[in-house]
């Protein structure tokens, strides 16, 4: 594949993506809107609960509900735009893509993250408007560390994507999992190594360091740093794997266009 | 129907002997190959075989019609082509490309419309569709062959004025049309088009089979196009292939398969009642039946076993009283053809009327009219009842 046809890819992706959000841009508007109210109603009624108290905790409720947004977006980015193709009729169109359906779907994935990586600093901004918090936003080190936390998350969606091939309508399970990635990002893995091999953990607990505390990507200890790299790397290529396994499995079925 | 047996040998010995260069060894010029293909699903006693040890080739710039039944296997045997479907044996090449060893290098050569107006982007203009599916093959929109492309695709299929419109917000057959852009929208060789006019009406079917034929005709491309609309079928294909229970049971020319079942069937006319003793003599030397009084004309069938038969019956009309009205040559049409192919009279002789779900079973055409028969009319017999038959063709209006 050459440079040109990646760059046609990207844009063809991109393009599809920035033309839909304008043209339903209440969609979009009211996309923002739902989850800002979410955490409104998270800080606000918690304010009222627990009144000055959630303030020691406000700063990684704000740190975890931004790194769920980007999370959840890219989950479901990667899940469900296969699902949504193989229902609208057009996977197959993909599949036959000369580029081959590996290289579309890493563009594809790229492209939702940095998407899903905009909208999560958006929403950040307005969090942090409303609860007149400050945080420690150095791009260096929250980019990086959010783009290889997601990786793990996309792996998830690669695994759901594929059984969502075979086993089609399988949306109920992927809000099940909605709720885990929220118990994933809650996770303290600190002096419990093995929870480091979770799915969104290790990354969580590093962003809060860094926004929390200042902490620079390169002030982190190698090994953590290398242990989030493994993991986020391990996860996207066993979903990536598994994906293609079950394309593959579908495809045997002959299946893969059904919905 | 005995024409089962004989087509396919007709078509298997026209093969064999190379006629028309398609089936065989192939040539230089062929561009799609199909050897033992097969496909089954499900296992155990729910296993279906889907397609049966299938073999053909194409030739480049033909258009070649998959014609069969629900379930017959032609969409298995497009994806399974087209490498959507894993197959469980034997292999397709295109372009001298083998499909499961290089599938990307096969998608540059190939497009496909599979599933109508489903596979494109409802939420996105026509142009947007068109901009998006260049990109997905490889060729930049922003580049003036392609742009020109794009227009020349818009102008041919009538969707200049609908350009930026939506695609939820068109009709099914502009959906259908936008579609067949979107296959189009890059330069490949080979395009397959899985039940292309399924769902339209008749003026949309009958544009999108016009543009079909000059495209065919224009950009010398390759179309493989499925679909058990015979009149499609007819209009616009130059061969045929007819599969049945997952096998092809004929691959012929369109005009070679239809000679394989033309009989010598007449509908005489007259004016008045025959005798009785010549009605038997008409029925016992030329098999005449299908009697039929209307009005004061007399009417009846009779299938020739040679062409002095001909004459010899004439004669026999001549000799009576009866002024001979109208003599008509019953000619088969493609559906005929299919329906022989595919064994469907026996389910048609069960389903009461006569009539199956694609028409009028071929026996019963000679009793009456068919909507989808080719007919000749003649006031007066020559030489040559063939050559003085003209024909009047009902096609065109359907």
């Amino acid at each position: 594949m050459t440079a040109t046809e990646l760059s046609l890819l990207t844009r063809a992706v991109l393009e599809k993506k920035v033309i839909l959000w304008r043209r339903y841009w209440i969609n979009t508007a009211f996309g923002f809107l739902g989850a800002y109210l979410f955490f409104a109603m998270i800080f606000f009624g918690g304010q009222a609960v627990a009144g000055a108290a959630i303030t020691d905790t406000l700063d990684g409720i704000i740190v975890g509900f931004f790194l769920f947004s980007v999370a959840i977006s890219a989950y479901h980015s990667t899940s469900g735009q296969v699902t949504r193709e193989a229902q609208w009729g057009t996977l197959e169109q993909l599949y036959m893509s000369p580029s081959g359906m590996g290289t579309l779907m890493a563009v594809k994935t790229a492209v939702n993250i940095c998407t899903s990586i905009a909208g999560g600093l958006v929403l950040l901004a307005m969090m942090l408007v409303t609860t007149d918090q400050t945080l420690s936003i150095d791009a260096v080190t929250v980019v990086p560390l959010v783009v290889v936390t997601t990786l793990s998350v996309v792996g998830l969606g690669f695994v759901f994507a594929g059984f969502a091939l075979l086993y089609k309508r399988i949306e109920n399970v992927f809000q099940l999992l909605q709720f885990g990635l929220i118990a994933l990002i809650a996770t303290p893995v600190d002096g419990r190594e093995w929870l480091k091999a979770l799915p969104l953990s290790q990354g969580s607990s590093m962003l809060q360091e860094a926004m929390t505390e200042g902490v620079r990507l390169w002030e982190f200890p190698a090994v953590e740093l290398g242990i989030l790299v493994a993991n986020g790397l391990c996860y996207l290529a066993v979903g990536y794997l598994t994906f293609h396994l079950l394309l593959r499995r579908a495809r045997k079925l002959g299946v893969m266009g059904h919905y | 129907m005995t024409g089962s047996t004989s087509a396919t040998e007709h078509s298997k010995s026209a093969s064999d002997r190379g006629e028309g260069g398609r089936s065989g060894e192939g040539t230089d010029e062929t561009v799609v190959s199909v050897r033992g293909l097969t496909k089954t699903y499900g296992s155990g006693d729910d296993h279906v075989l889907a397609v049966d040890g299938v073999d053909f080739e194409i030739d480049r710039g033909t258009v070649v019609g998959l014609l069969g039944p629900n379930g017959a296997g032609k969409t298995t045997a497009i994806k399974a082509m087209l490498g959507l479907v894993v197959p469980d044996e034997g292999s397709v090449t295109i372009e001298g490309i083998e499909t499961t060893d290089a599938p990307r290098a096969v998608y540059r050569r190939v497009a496909a419309m599979l599933e109508g107006a489903r596979n494109v982007y409802w939420r996105l203009t026509v142009r947007e569709n068109l901009r998006f599916f260049a990109r997905l093959g490889g060729h930049d929109p922003a580049e003036t062959d392609v742009r020109e492309r794009h227009d020349r695709l818009l102008e041919d299929l009538d969707l200049v004025e609908k350009a930026d419109v939506p695609v939820n917000k068109l009709s099914r057959g502009m959906k259908q049309k936008t579609s067949l852009a979107c296959t189009l929208a890059r330069e490949t060789s080979v395009v397959f088009l899985d039940e292309p006019t399924l769902g339209l009406d008749v003026e949309s079917s009958l544009d999108l089979r016009a543009e079909l034929r000059r495209l065919a005709e224009r950009e010398s491309i390759t179309i493989v196009l499925s679909s058990h609309d015979m009149d499609v079928v007819e209009d616009v294909c130059d061969r045929v292939i007819v599969m049945n229970d997952g096998q092809v049971v004929a691959d012929d020319s369109l005009e070679e398969l239809v000679d394989v079942f033309r009989t010598q069937t007449y509908r005489v006319t007259v004016d008045g009642t025959l005798a009785p003793e010549r009605r038997e003599r008409l029925e016992s030397e030329f098999g005449a039946d299908g009697w039929t009084t209307v009005g004061d004309h007399q009417r009846f069938d009779a299938t020739l076993r040679r062409g002095e038969d001909f004459y010899a019956m004439m004669d026999v009309v001549r000799e009576s009283p009866c002024p001979l009205v109208t003599v008509t040559a019953l000619e088969p049409d493609l559906e005929d053809v299919f329906l022989a192919l595919t064994d469907r009279e026996s389910e048609t002789s069960t389903a009461g009327n006569g009539e199956t779900e694609m028409g009028v079973k071929m026996e019963s055409e000679s009793e009456s009219e068919s909507e989808s028969a080719f007919t000749s009319d003649t006031e007066s017999v020559g030489d040559d009842p063939q050559a003085h038959t003209p024909t009047q063709t009902e096609a065109a209006d359907r």
